[in-house]
């Protein structure tokens, strides 16, 4: 079958999803359970100056209350060791766990952490991206040359680390540039804000723990339990039960070693929900707050000869899986365009908020904005349209971007002008309403990864894998991969996913991961599954197995369709009466590249099969008024080939929406000492259904060496790239003026629209 | 904690005599106290089963709208719909359809959040609140019944049955529009009510009531040199201006202060816009905000 003949089917995890039969964690009860919930430092930056448990304990019906003096004494992070389970000595943002308590029921609990008495030494905080990083500025973290470091970090005082690419002589281009443009930009934190809040369940069984949680890497949940905890590998399962969404914010570890602490002291059971308020202060993962500054130098034709930029991004208290930001931000700022002489600087600075960490593709969504938002002020400054000038710049198959990364064969410019066509870039709208462009870029990430799949001799089969589901469609297009090798339906696949208990080692849902990784070791394993199956053929049918071809659940020689034998006969013979395939999918070659990223190289300084994408917005802007209202969203994307149309469509209508929300309305305001003033749905903004924009999608689907399965790159992350950047030059289109702060809110169009100065 | 029932107005009566709360649809009682605007009441009676509450009467002393009677029909209901399209402008913003379907009337004017949608429409048609005990029953204009954010004037032991509103005269229209950053499950930034009557496209008389930019719902006062004249640009900046002048809108984290005293004025000019359209005999579809193009456009 060829791969584009693939049919579309339902996801299997559709039914229960839909009709609540379903269980998340949250609907999960154990016999004995207990109820966990923690005491937060509440301020922003302080000094414990006392801590005392003895009251909360002595309460009848509390089993458990920890702080720091109960778990081992382990520094943790990706990148800079720089925390604790529980604070220690300062508290580094609000919603820092300072002890945690289980108790009989939500009442008891709470009356514990009433009881709990906490004397804090207020602290100056640092909010201020800018003065942060000013001489004097207080530290968030004082003893960070104490921290042990992983990879290339390079930090010093607030700086948590830097990165910057260098090509060429940025400074000298710049002189001789006809035109040069220079913009800054500021965009606020947001929120991953799945709706599923996050739930932990741990129980206990000897020196074993299961541990139920709403994560979408269960390896790196098991990794933490692991490391903070002192435990070894098997001595901890984890099983995410339906994942209600994640958007980057349930990756890493999290809450895990915090309940599996409480239920080991408490002997029971014990399980946490977040509040929605906790949902918006306390996870390690919210996508950061930056300020870009970008200047780009053209000569007389309009080619872009040099840039230069320098971002400042929000890394909040602490490191989560933030260390690689600084690089990806830069990669963002440079952006998809074939630019000779490149100077950028990214610096990651702690601040005493809340800690930046994976929200889908990190990084992208404020720097494309800036970077999009710049490209359309050049065109201007040139007198160019924004089309013909991209045009010109971006990078195509076999230039050279701006790390010095030669592309293959990559599909950015029919992005462009099938994004452009289907928009109707260059018709007459009604007055209010604009189109604006963007283009996008990001890769693909190659990890380890492996993969189970067993024949039984029903003809079903398992698929046992590491990957997980938070609504990227894996249970769909992982079966068809199998299904596809195996040459039987989709429908007798059976997938075993989010339990560490059963599948081999794996990235899970993160970084757009799963059919690239995953699929290839799902692809692999199956794969021996069918060499087999071509063996114990090719004897009965007295051909070669080579020559055997595996197709509609039947087994027969290449031409000769007619004399087939039933793969359920073939299995049921074999010698267990089952068929086993294990694998692991192979290592990928990194491409090279000719500049350079002198410092804070977090490994992927070159992009592993990019993905490009251009999306054109028509918005209408309510000029009295400022609220501003996307109408149609052409996406294009090239991620290589498509496997799964729907699922691929559903990513795209998601990030697209999700793009719309950062865009117009989904922003983290805070106070000056540091508390976020909006932390609820009600203030916090997301889109809904009924702002919903006509989505119009298209692929171009090349081939891609260094793909995934058949060609195909990620495609998760990147529908989240281009939408805040194409939203912003269509208001600048219909207005004539310039936001510059993301989101951008009906408040801030209309101030750039009344007082451009005043507008930052 | 206890909640009960009722079956009928009278269980209603006995049990706010008793110190029992009413909820009708809960959604901002039950809401209010999961978000910790304070503890649930210890003895709630359950209104939204009472079939008298849910009633839309017209007689002579005017149309009575049961105060049970949920967005979903306000928003719908022809007479409503015909001759006080603000309310149904307004319902038809609450919230979502999940709302709409359970949040009554009664319970947006006895809430009394200066963001209620329903408030405005009402003031400016001179609606009044039945209020009712087991022994008396009394009509209460609007501008008394509201005293401050969430308080009413009403007794502990008084539950407004309706909402009484009189006739119209020839030649009315009204509407009412808000700002709002989304099209649903949003909360008014402010709002503008506006009821008109024509008399040969000249202003007879003219009505402006405007939400969440004071302490309670605001009437707009001094505008009696629109009368005798035309709905123009004119007439409509009087209203904008005078809007902008009487609000006195906070800043928060939904709009700085500057920002609503100009939005108040464009929502009031557009409010007069429509409501004057609509005496006019123009159909502009509920709600109106979409109608228009106003907010978050259509
Ligand atoms: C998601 C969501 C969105 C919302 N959006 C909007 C919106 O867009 N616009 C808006 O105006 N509101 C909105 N609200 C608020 C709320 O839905 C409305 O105010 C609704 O009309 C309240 O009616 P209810 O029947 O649910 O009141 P309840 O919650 O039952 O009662 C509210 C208060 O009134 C009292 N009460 C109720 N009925 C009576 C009565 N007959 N006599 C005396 N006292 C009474 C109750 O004791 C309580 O104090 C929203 C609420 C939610 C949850």
């Amino acid at each position: 079958m060829a791969v584009t003949d693939l049919p579309e089917f339902i996801r299997a995890d559709g039914p229960d999803k839909v009709t609540g039969s379903g269980r998340y964690t949250a609907d999960m009860t154990l016999t004995g359970q207990l109820v966990a919930k923690f005491k937060y430092g509440g301020v922003s930056h302080g000094r414990i100056t006392r801590l005392d448990v003895t009251a909360a304990r002595a309460i009848p019906g509390v089993f458990a209350v920890l702080t720091a003096a109960d778990v081992p004494d382990v520094r943790y992070s990706y990148g800079l060791a720089d925390r604790t389970l529980f604070a220690t000595d300062i508290i580094r943002f609000e919603g820092e766990i300072v002890a945690a308590v289980a108790a009989i029921n939500a009442d008891i609990a709470q009356q514990a952490l009433d009881a709990i008495e906490l004397d804090i030494e207020m602290l100056e905080p640092v909010v201020d991206l800018e003065a942060a990083i000013a001489d004097g500025a207080p530290l968030v973290h004082e003893n960070i040359d104490s921290y042990e470091v992983t990879g290339d970090t390079p930090h010093s005082g607030n700086v948590a680390t830097h990165s910057s690419i260098s090509m060429g002589d940025a400074e000298a281009a710049m002189t001789n540039a006809a035109t040069v443009v220079t913009s800054r930009y500021l965009a606020d934190a947001s929120h991953a804000t799945p709706i599923e809040p996050r739930a932990v369940i741990a129980q206990w069984e000897g020196d074993k723990v299961t541990v139920w949680t709403s994560t979408q890497v269960p390896f790196d949940a098991r990794a933490g339990v692991c490391e903070t905890l002192e435990l070894p590998t098997s001595k901890v399962r984890i099983i995410a039960p339906h994942l209600g969404g994640g958007f980057g914010g349930k990756c890493g570890a999290h809450f895990e070693p915090h309940i599996a602490a409480l239920a080991r002291v408490a002997k029971r059971p014990v399980k946490l929900v977040f509040s929605r308020w906790e949902e918006f202060i306390a996870p390690d993962r919210r996508r950061e707050a930056m300020i870009i500054d970008v200047t780009t130098g053209v000569d007389a034709d309009g080619h872009i000869v040099a840039r230069t930029g320098e971002i400042l991004l929000d890394n909040g208290a602490y490191m989560a899986d933030s260390s690689f930001f600084a690089q990806a931000a830069a990669m963002h700022v440079a952006g998809p365009y074939v630019i000779p002489n490149v100077h950028i600087d990214a610096k990651l600075i702690y601040t005493n908020h809340q800690p930046s960490g994976s929200v889908r593709a990190p990084t992208a969504p404020q720097g494309c904005w800036a970077v999009e938002s710049h490209t359309d002020e050049i065109a201007k400054a040139i007198g160019m349209d924004a089309l013909e000038f991209r045009r010109k710049n971006i990078v195509t198959s076999a230039s050279t971007g701006c790390v010095g990364q030669t592309y293959d064969e990559i599909g950015l410019d029919q992005c462009l002008e099938l994004a452009t066509t289907s928009a109707g870039w260059g018709t007459e709208l009604p007055e209010g309403e604009a189109l604006g462009i963007s283009v996008g870029w990001w890769p693909s990430f190659a990890a380890p990864a492996g993969a189970y799949a067993k024949l039984h001799g029903d003809g079903t089969v398992q698929v046992i894998t590491g990957a997980s589901e938070c609504g990227t469609g894996s249970v769909m297009t992982l079966r068809m991969l199998a299904a596809d090798e195996i040459g039987i339906d989709e429908t007798a696949i059976e997938l075993i996913y989010q339990d560490t208990g059963a599948a081999p080692a794996g990235p899970g849902s993160s970084g757009s991961q799963t059919l690239f990784n995953h699929g290839r070791a799902v692809e692999k394993a199956s794969q021996m599954v069918a060499d087999q199956l071509r063996e114990l053929a090719a004897a009965q049918l007295e051909a070669n197995a080579g020559d055997i071809v595996l197709e509609n659940g039947a087994a027969s020689v290449a031409g000769s369709p007619a004399i087939s034998i039933p793969i359920v006969e073939l299995a049921a013979a074999s010698e267990t009466g089952e068929l086993l395939g294990s694998a692991a999918a192979d290592a990928i070659e990194w491409p090279e590249i000719t500049g350079s990223t002198c410092l804070g190289e977090q490994g992927f300084s070159s992009w592993l099969a990019p993905q490009f994408s251009c999306h054109v917005a028509r918005v209408r802007v309510d000029a009295d008024t400022g609220v501003t209202r996307v109408l149609e969203v052409h996406a294009v994307h090239d991620s290589g080939t498509i496997l799964n149309p729907v699922a691929a469509h559903g990513q795209v209508e998601g990030g697209v929406m999700m793009g719309v929300g950062q865009a117009l309305t989904e922003g983290t305001r805070y106070d000056e000492r540091g508390h976020q003033l909006n932390a609820g749905l009600l203030e916090y903004k997301l889109q809904t259904i009924a702002d919903a924009p006509t989505i119009t999608t298209q692929f171009v689907e090349i081939f891609t060496n260094n793909a995934g399965p058949r060609g195909a790159k990620g495609l998760a992350e990147a529908p989240n790239v281009a939408t805040c950047g194409a939203v912003n030059n269509a208001i600048a289109n219909a207005t004539g003026v310039r936001v510059r702060q993301l989101p951008m809110t009906a408040e801030r169009v209309w101030t750039a629209m009344n007082n451009p100065e005043a507008s930052t | 904690m206890t909640m009960t029932i009722a079956n009928s107005l009278d269980d209603v009566l006995s049990g706010l005599a008793n110190g029992a709360r009413p909820i009708a649809g809960g959604t901002d009682l039950v809401v209010g106290s999961r978000q910790g605007k304070g503890a649930l009441p210890d003895h709630l009676i359950a209104i939204d089963r009472v079939h008298e509450l849910a009633t839309i009467d017209v007689g002579d002393a005017g149309t009575r709208i049961g105060s049970g009677v949920t967005h979903a029909t306000l928003m719908t209901n022809p007479t409503v719909v015909d001759s006080f399209t603000a309310i149904a402008d307004a319902a038809a913003l609450v919230g979502s359809p999940a709302t709409r379907n359970v949040g009554t009337i009664g319970g947006n004017v006895m809430n009394g959040s200066p963001a209620m949608d329903t408030g405005a429409p009402l003031v400016v048609l001179n609606a009044r609140a039945e209020l009712r005990t087991l022994e008396s029953t009394r009509l209460v204009h609007l501008d008394e019944l509201w005293v401050g954010p969430g308080r009413t004037s009403a007794q502990k032991n008084e539950l407004c049955t309706a909402l009484v509103i009189p006739q119209q005269p020839e030649s009315s229209g009204s509407a009412y529009v808000r700002l709002e950053y989304r099209r649903t499950m949003e909360i008014a930034i402010v709002g503008a009510a506006a009821a008109i009557t024509l008399d040969d496209g000249i202003i007879r008389s003219a009505h402006v009531a405007l939400t969440a930019v004071a302490p309670t719902i605001l009437t707009v006062e001094g505008l009696a040199p629109l009368i005798g004249k035309p709905v123009d640009e004119t007439t409509l900046a009087t209203v904008a201006e005078l809007a902008s002048e009487q609000a006195a809108p906070i800043s928060d984290l939904r709009a700085s202060e500057r920002y609503r005293r100009q939005m108040i004025g464009v929502m009031a000019s557009r409010a007069v816009d429509a409501a004057a359209r609509r005496a006019g005999g123009e159909t502009l579809s509920v709600p109106v905000n979409r109608a228009l193009g106003v907010g978050a456009q259509s």
